[in-house]
């Protein structure tokens, strides 16, 4: 560390790095960025660091802290989708798919983003997918009415992938612009109901798949992102309950195991606590 | 990819030790490194995990080996000890007449857990009453019924009333005859003042004999904070750990029962009412640290 290059500048070292890579690795898993990838994010800083040569009289610390906020930003801004683009452009209906583990918010969510379509003047029909779960069907329905935008809904314990069929001829009959599937919750360990998702996903032919997970997640949400991307491709993600005061290091995690962008996170209860993702206010709120 | 490369590195780090024999520091260290890092990646609170991790390095060097254990079953019976300490042996939800309120975060498993006591209690011969005091998130009024309808259990709701502490004070005298009443509310986090208020309201009228929190069991760091916040507002008497029958590993639980200094009484398994098993440490721990040999072990000590 000390070996001085020329005036005014020295060689960083890996004995250098040690201790403010160590810190700001605990930071990392303190804002609940799952282990395994907070490990490959400070690997990734270290090797990009080491026999770097810096200007005398920076410090250590700030030099590693700049480097990985570089280094989650590129995560977070990596393959960045602009859905409203998307949807502006694309052929109607736009049909997409919300996915995910059970409760982590895909009904709520599905809610706040048709109300934020809606908002934009684009006409919306709901497809209650959820057939397993109780009252999974009242829930959908109720947030629709709230909203003013059309459900359609078979019975409990019917074919999800039907009712996701209706949906999309409905919106085709009634030239609506956009249709949003809800799916029932499930763990991505459960092979029949994988199946079934895999199913919906294949005869429905979604134009987005969204999953969705909630902030205050910890490690498994790798486990469980990977699994579903790799059952249903999926393309970006949602991550909600953020207001629950958590970092939402979830979503880092997310976004590195699947490469696929983050697009909203739900910050509340209502309607319109919905935000388009922001990479950059992201990344530094977790350094807050 | 990434994890499974590092999915087994505990039991490997735990194979130095009984390769090498004895009990040096430069091993303990590194075991104690890969201990560090199943907990944490089981989601235990990071202090935590350091306050113990440090613990356990001073006791694995100071204390002497037992006679008939090799250095390997000296560390992880130290481990299993500190973890005991903080989980204790579980609550133990006595089967006789009893009013219990379910408390959690938005989509825990709280509605779903009701139902699964509900059954549980049925199953020992009490007869259960719920109640739905849920009057917030749209449909919990349909789910908790239809549940309910499903186990032929006296279900009270009011629905489309959004007081919800009226609906308990009508509904604990409407059910007033059964054995145990169980009170479901609505999820709600530390920071939704007005939920925690109402809670606190549920709370007072209904004297509850055990306040459960249901925790997802892949809730990350915020799971101390959350226990804490309703602790802090009405007690609580134990946790429910919800979906292990995921890949989750249940962590957080820890975080939370050693902030309340409470306990755990049941894990949920599964979505039907079945799926209800009550919770063992030692399985836990077990599995929390990705090791099965942990009963044999501490038998043997
Ligand atoms: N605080 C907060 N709560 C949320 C948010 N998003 C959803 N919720 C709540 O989380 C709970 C579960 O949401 P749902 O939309 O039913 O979740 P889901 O994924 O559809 O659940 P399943 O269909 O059972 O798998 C509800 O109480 C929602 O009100 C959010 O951004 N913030
Ligand atoms: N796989 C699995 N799913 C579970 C388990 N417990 C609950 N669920 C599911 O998790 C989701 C949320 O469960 P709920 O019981 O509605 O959660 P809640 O806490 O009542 O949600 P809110 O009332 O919105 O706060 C549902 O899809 C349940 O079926 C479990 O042990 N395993
Ligand atoms: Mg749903
Ligand atoms: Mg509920």
């Amino acid at each position: 560390a000390k070996a001085l290059v020329f005036e005014r500048e020295f060689i960083l070292d890996e004995k250098d790095l040690e201790e403010p890579l160590w810190d700001l690795q605990i930071a990392l898993l303190e804002s609940d960025i799952a282990l395994t990838v907070a490990e490959a994010i400070t690997e990734e800083v270290k090797s990009e660091l080491v026999g770097s040569r810096r200007k005398i009289g920076k410090d250590t610390t700030d030099i590693v802290e700049q480097a990985l906020r570089n280094a989650l930003y590129n995560v977070m801004s990596a393959n960045i989708f602009d859905l409203d683009d998307y949807v502006r452009n694309a052929r109607k209906p736009v049909h997409m798919v919300f996915v995910g583990i059970n409760g982590t918010g895909k009904t709520t969510s599905i809610a706040k983003t048709a109300k934020r379509f809606k908002d934009m003047g684009y006409s919306v029909v709901l497809a209650a997918g959820d057939t397993f779960r109780a009252g999974a069907i009242d829930q959908l329905q109720i947030h629709g009415d709230r909203v003013g935008v059309k459900v359609i809904r078979h019975q409990e314990g019917g074919d999800p992938a039907a009712v996701v069929y209706d949906a999309i001829q409905y919106a085709k009959a009634h030239r609506a612009d956009i249709v949003l599937s809800d799916t029932a919750g499930r763990m991505h360990t459960n092979l029949n109901l994988m199946e079934q998702l895999k199913k919906v996903c294949r005869v429905s032919t979604p134009d987005l798949i969204i999953f969705v997970d909630e902030a205050v997640a910890g490690n498994d949400a790798v486990e469980r992102a990977a699994q579903f991307n790799e059952a249903v491709p999926i393309n970006g993600s949602i991550l909600t309950k953020t207001d629950a005061d958590a970092k939402g290091g979830a979503a880092i995690s997310i976004a590195y195991i699947t490469g696929k962008p983050i697009l909203f996170l739900g910050m509340g209860q209502g309607y319109d606590d919905l935000q388009k993702f922001d990479p950059k206010w992201f990344v530094d709120q977790i350094f807050e | 990819m990434v994890m499974e490369k590092l999915g087994g590195s505990l039991q490997d780090a735990l194979k130095k030790l009984v390769k090498s024999g004895r009990i040096d520091e430069h091993t303990v260290n590194e075991v104690v490194k890969d201990i560090q890092r199943a907990m944490l990646q089981a989601d235990v609170n990071v202090k935590l995990v350091m306050t113990m991790s440090n613990h356990i390095k001073e006791r694995a060097m100071k204390e002497d080996v037992p006679s008939g254990m090799n250095p390997r079953e000296h560390v992880i019976r130290i481990v299993y000890q500190e973890l005991i300490n903080i989980i204790g042996k579980g609550t133990d939800i006595p089967l006789k007449p009893q009013k219990i309120m379910m408390i959690g975060l938005q989509g825990s498993g709280k509605t779903t857990t009701t139902s699964k006591l509900a059954r549980y209690f049925q199953r020992k011969g009490l007869r259960p009453a719920v109640i739905c005091a849920d009057t917030f998130r749209p449909g919990a009024y349909q789910q908790l019924k239809t549940l309910c309808g499903k186990l032929n259990v006296t279900f009270y709701g009011e629905e489309g009333n959004p007081d919800a502490v009226g609906i308990v004070e009508r509904g604990l005298k409407e059910v007033e005859k059964y054995d145990v009443i169980i009170i479901d509310t609505a999820g709600r986090h530390s920071l939704e003042k007005d939920l925690i208020e109402e809670m606190e309201q549920i709370h007072a009228i209904a004297h509850p004999d055990y306040k459960l929190l249901v925790l997802d069991g892949a809730i990350g760091q915020q799971a101390s904070e959350q226990a804490r916040a309703f602790n802090d507002s009405i007690g609580i008497s134990g946790v429910v750990i919800s979906k292990l029958d995921g890949t989750a590993k249940g962590g957080g639980a820890i975080s939370a029962v050693s902030e309340t200094n409470s306990s755990i009484a049941f894990i949920g398994v599964g979505e039907t009412p079945e799926d209800l098993e009550k919770f063992e440490s030692d399985r836990f721990i077990s599995k929390l640290l990705g090791m099965g040999d942990i009963q044999g072990l501490i038998e043997k000590a």
